[in-house]
C-alpha cells in the first residue's frame, strides 16, 4: 500500500517541482508597478459635483458627471523606448474616487521620461463587438443605434443654456473619418517619486471655446464633436 | 492481482473525467453549404455549444429584455414569418409606442457586415443594443438588463452552466443572443435544392424563367447565393414626408448617402411583408410594380436603377413565381429556433 503511494508521489512531485519553477521565474521577470493619480480639478479648485463655478468666458455652471476613456498607455524612456501596457483600458469616474487611481502593472520604469495614452476608446475596439471589463457596453458608455463609445461624457446645467432645466450635455464620440474623436495625449515627466505619477485634469478648459448659449447638446457623432474633443487633451498636465 | 484492480480504477477514472469535459464543451458546427461564401463574421473569438445557443434562445424569446417585461426580441420577429414582424408597416414596442421602420427579417446573419437599415450598427454582438434600448422598441438599457438577470434565479444558473460563474455581465448577455442569432441560417429552400441539384428541387419552366429574369434585373443588388448585399442604395422611393428618412445619411452625414438603405435579404420573401424600410408596400406585386414604373429620380438614385427595368405581365408573374422558391420551411418550422418550452 505504501509503495503504491510513493509510486504516484513520484511522479506528482516533478510536476510540483516544475510548477514552482516557472511561477518563481515569471515573478522575478515582473516589474514595477506605476500608480497614476488624477486630480480633477475647475481652475485652481477640486472640482465638486453641483457646485457653482465661473468659468472663463463668465458663464455660471454645475457639473453632474464626467466619465470618460482612459486607454492605449505607453511608457517612453529617455532613449526613445516606447512599452506598451496590454489592456489598459479604464474608465473614470471623476466622481467616483476608485476610478482616480490608475495601477500600471509590469512597467520598466528605468529612465521613464514620457508617458503616453488615448482620451477615448481605440478605434479598433469600436468595431470589435461586446467587450468586456471597463469596455463592457453596459457601462452607459456605448451608443446603440450607431455602434461606438461614448470617449467622454460631460453633463450639468447653466443659466446661459436655454434649455429645459438649463441642462447641458456633451456627450463626444465617434471613430469614423473624418470625424474621429479619440485623441492621443504625451506628457513628459520629470521624475517619478514612490512610483506614483500625478496628473492634474483642469476642467474648466473643456469650457474655454464653448458658447453654452449656442452649444449646449452634443450628442451624436460628427463635426461638432471632433470638434469638441480637440480641447480634451489641454486638460492634463502633470504635477511634478 | 489487487494492484492491477487499482491500477484499472484508477484509469477508468481519469477516462471518466475526461468523457465529461468533452461532453460538456460540445461544440456546435456552424454548417453552411460549401459553395456560399466565407461568413464575415468572425468566429475564431466566440465559443459555440449547446449551452450557449440554449441561453441565448431564452433571451430572445424572453421580454424581460423590455423595460415592463412585455415584448421579447420575438415580439417583433417571428419565426414563422422569416423573424420578422408582419401585418405593420412600422414595428411597435412597449405601451403600443410606434417606431419609424419596418423591422428586419433575422437569418444568415453571420454574413452581413453592418445591421439595421441605415447600418448604424458595424458589428452583431453589438446588435442588440439598439432595440433594448430604443425609447420606441424595449426602452431599457443593457445596465438595467443585466441587473434584471442578475436578479433571477434561472438566470444565474443558465449562465452559470456556461461560464461557471452565475456573475452576468453586460458582455456575456450580448454573446449569449449572438450564439442564438448567428445560427439562424436559411439555405435549404427550394432554389437551394435546384442550385444543389437535391431531390425537391426540380423547377418548372416558369420557375427557371423566372430565376433568368430575375438575374437580369434583380441580382446586380440582390446578389444569389444570399440574396442580399452589404451595400446601401437609393431604390428610388420617394420620401415618406411623415417621416422623412434620410437612411445612411443620418450614420454617415455624407450627403451622397441621402436616402439609401441596406440591400435587403429576400429569402423567405413570400411570408416577411410589408416590404422596403417603412412598410410601404404589403405585396411583393407592388414592389415590381415599384421597380417597374414607379421610381422617383434623384441625385442619389442607385445606377442598377437608371434605366428602367421593363417586364411583360407575364415576366412580373413568372418572376414572382420564383421568389416563393426563396421559401425556405425547414428554417421556418425548425423547433430548434422556436419558443423554448423548458
Amino acid at each position: 500500500m505504501l509503495r503504491f503511494k510513493l509510486k504516484y508521489l513520484f511522479t506528482i512531485l516533478p510536476l510540483i517541482l516544475t510548477q514552482v519553477i516557472f511561477t518563481k521565474s515569471y515573478s522575478q521577470e515582473s516589474k514595477e508597478e506605476l500608480n497614476i493619480v488624477l486630480v480633477p480639478k475647475f481652475g485652481e479648485k477640486h472640482i465638486l459635483k453641483d457646485t457653482w463655478y465661473i468659468t472663463e468666458t463668465k458663464d455660471s455652471i454645475q457639473v453632474s458627471k464626467i466619465k470618460f476613456y482612459l486607454t492605449g498607455f505607453k511608457i517612453a524612456s529617455k532613449q526613445g523606448k516606447r512599452q506598451s501596457i496590454n489592456n489598459s483600458n479604464h474608465l473614470i469616474d471623476v466622481f467616483d474616487k476608485s476610478t482616480l487611481n490608475i495601477v500600471l502593472s509590469n512597467v520598466d520604469m528605468s529612465n521613464c521620461n514620457e508617458v503616453l495614452f488615448n482620451i477615448g476608446v481605440e478605434e479598433k475596439r469600436n468595431t470589435s463587438g461586446a467587450l468586456s471589463g471597463d469596455l463592457d457596453p453596459s457601462k452607459g458608455m456605448y451608443w446603440s443605434w450607431q455602434s461606438g463609445y461614448i470617449n467622454f461624457k460631460v453633463e450639468g446645467k447653466s443659466p446661459s443654456c436655454e434649455t429645459r432645466k438649463n441642462k447641458f450635455q456633451f456627450h463626444i464620440g465617434g471613430y469614423q473619418k473624418p470625424f474621429t474623436t479619440t485623441r492621443p495625449v504625451a506628457l513628459r515627466v520629470k521624475s517619478i517619486k514612490d512610483n506614483t505619477l500625478t496628473i492634474i485634469l483642469d476642467f474648466s478648459k473643456i469650457f474655454k471655446s464653448i458658447n453654452l448659449n449656442s452649444t449646449n447638446q452634443v450628442i451624436i457623432p460628427g463635426k461638432e464633436a471632433s470638434d469638441l474633443a480637440e480641447t480634451l487633451p489641454t486638460l492634463f498636465s502633470v504635477d511634478d | 492481482m489487487t494492484k492491477i484492480i487499482k491500477h484499472s480504477v484508477f484509469l477508468a477514472s481519469i477516462f471518466f473525467c475526461c468523457g465529461f469535459v468533452i461532453i460538456k464543451n460540445k461544440e456546435l458546427l456552424f454548417d453552411y453549404p460549401e459553395y456560399w461564401p466565407k461568413p464575415y463574421y468572425d468566429f475564431s473569438k466566440l465559443s459555440m455549444t449547446e449551452e450557449e445557443f440554449q441561453l441565448g434562445r431564452q433571451l430572445f424569446y424572453d421580454p424581460i429584455l423590455s423595460k415592463d417585461n412585455t415584448i421579447s426580441c420575438a415580439s417583433c420577429h417571428l419565426q414563422a414569418t422569416g423573424f420578422t414582424h408582419v401585418d405593420h408597416d412600422l414595428s411597435h414596442g412597449i405601451e403600443g409606442r410606434i417606431g419609424t421602420r419596418n423591422s428586419l427579417s433575422i437569418m444568415n446573419l453571420a454574413w452581413n457586415s453592418s445591421f439595421m437599415w441605415d447600418g448604424g450598427v458595424n458589428h452583431l454582438e453589438v446588435q442588440a443594443l439598439a432595440p433594448i434600448s430604443s425609447v420606441n422598441e424595449m426602452d431599457s438599457s443593457l445596465e438595467h438588463v443585466v441587473e434584471k438577470l442578475n436578479a433571477s434565479k434561472k438566470y444565474n444558473l443558465l449562465f452559470y452552466k456556461v461560464h461557471n460563474d452565475s456573475l452576468i455581465t453586460g458582455q456575456k448577455t450580448l454573446l449569449a443572443l449572438t450564439q442564438f442569432l448567428v445560427m439562424l441560417n436559411s439555405y435549404n429552400s427550394k432554389y437551394d435544392k435546384y442550385i444543389r441539384k437535391e431531390v425537391g428541387g426540380e423547377f418548372t419552366e416558369q420557375e427557371k424563367n423566372g430565376l433568368n429574369i430575375f438575374r437580369n434585373n434583380c441580382a446586380s443588388c440582390h446578389k444569389e447565393p444570399l440574396f442580399n448585399s452589404n451595400d446601401f442604395k437609393n431604390n428610388g422611393l420617394a420620401v415618406d414626408t411623415t417621416l422623412n428618412d434620410y437612411g445612411r445619411m443620418t450614420i454617415t452625414k455624407s450627403a451622397n448617402d441621402s436616402l439609401k438603405f441596406k440591400v435587403p435579404t429576400l429569402r423567405n420573401i413570400q411570408f416577411t411583408q410589408p416590404y422596403m424600410h417603412d412598410g410601404r408596400f404589403e405585396t411583393i406585386q407592388e414592389v415590381i410594380t415599384h421597380y417597374t414604373s414607379k421610381i422617383t429620380h434623384s441625385t442619389t438614385l442607385a445606377k442598377e436603377l437608371e434605366n428602367p427595368i421593363v417586364l411583360t405581365h407575364k415576366e412580373k408573374v413568372d418572376l414572382l413565381v420564383f421568389l416563393r422558391t426563396l421559401t425556405d420551411n425547414e428554417f421556418l418550422f425548425n423547433k430548434r429556433f422556436s419558443y423554448p418550452k423548458d
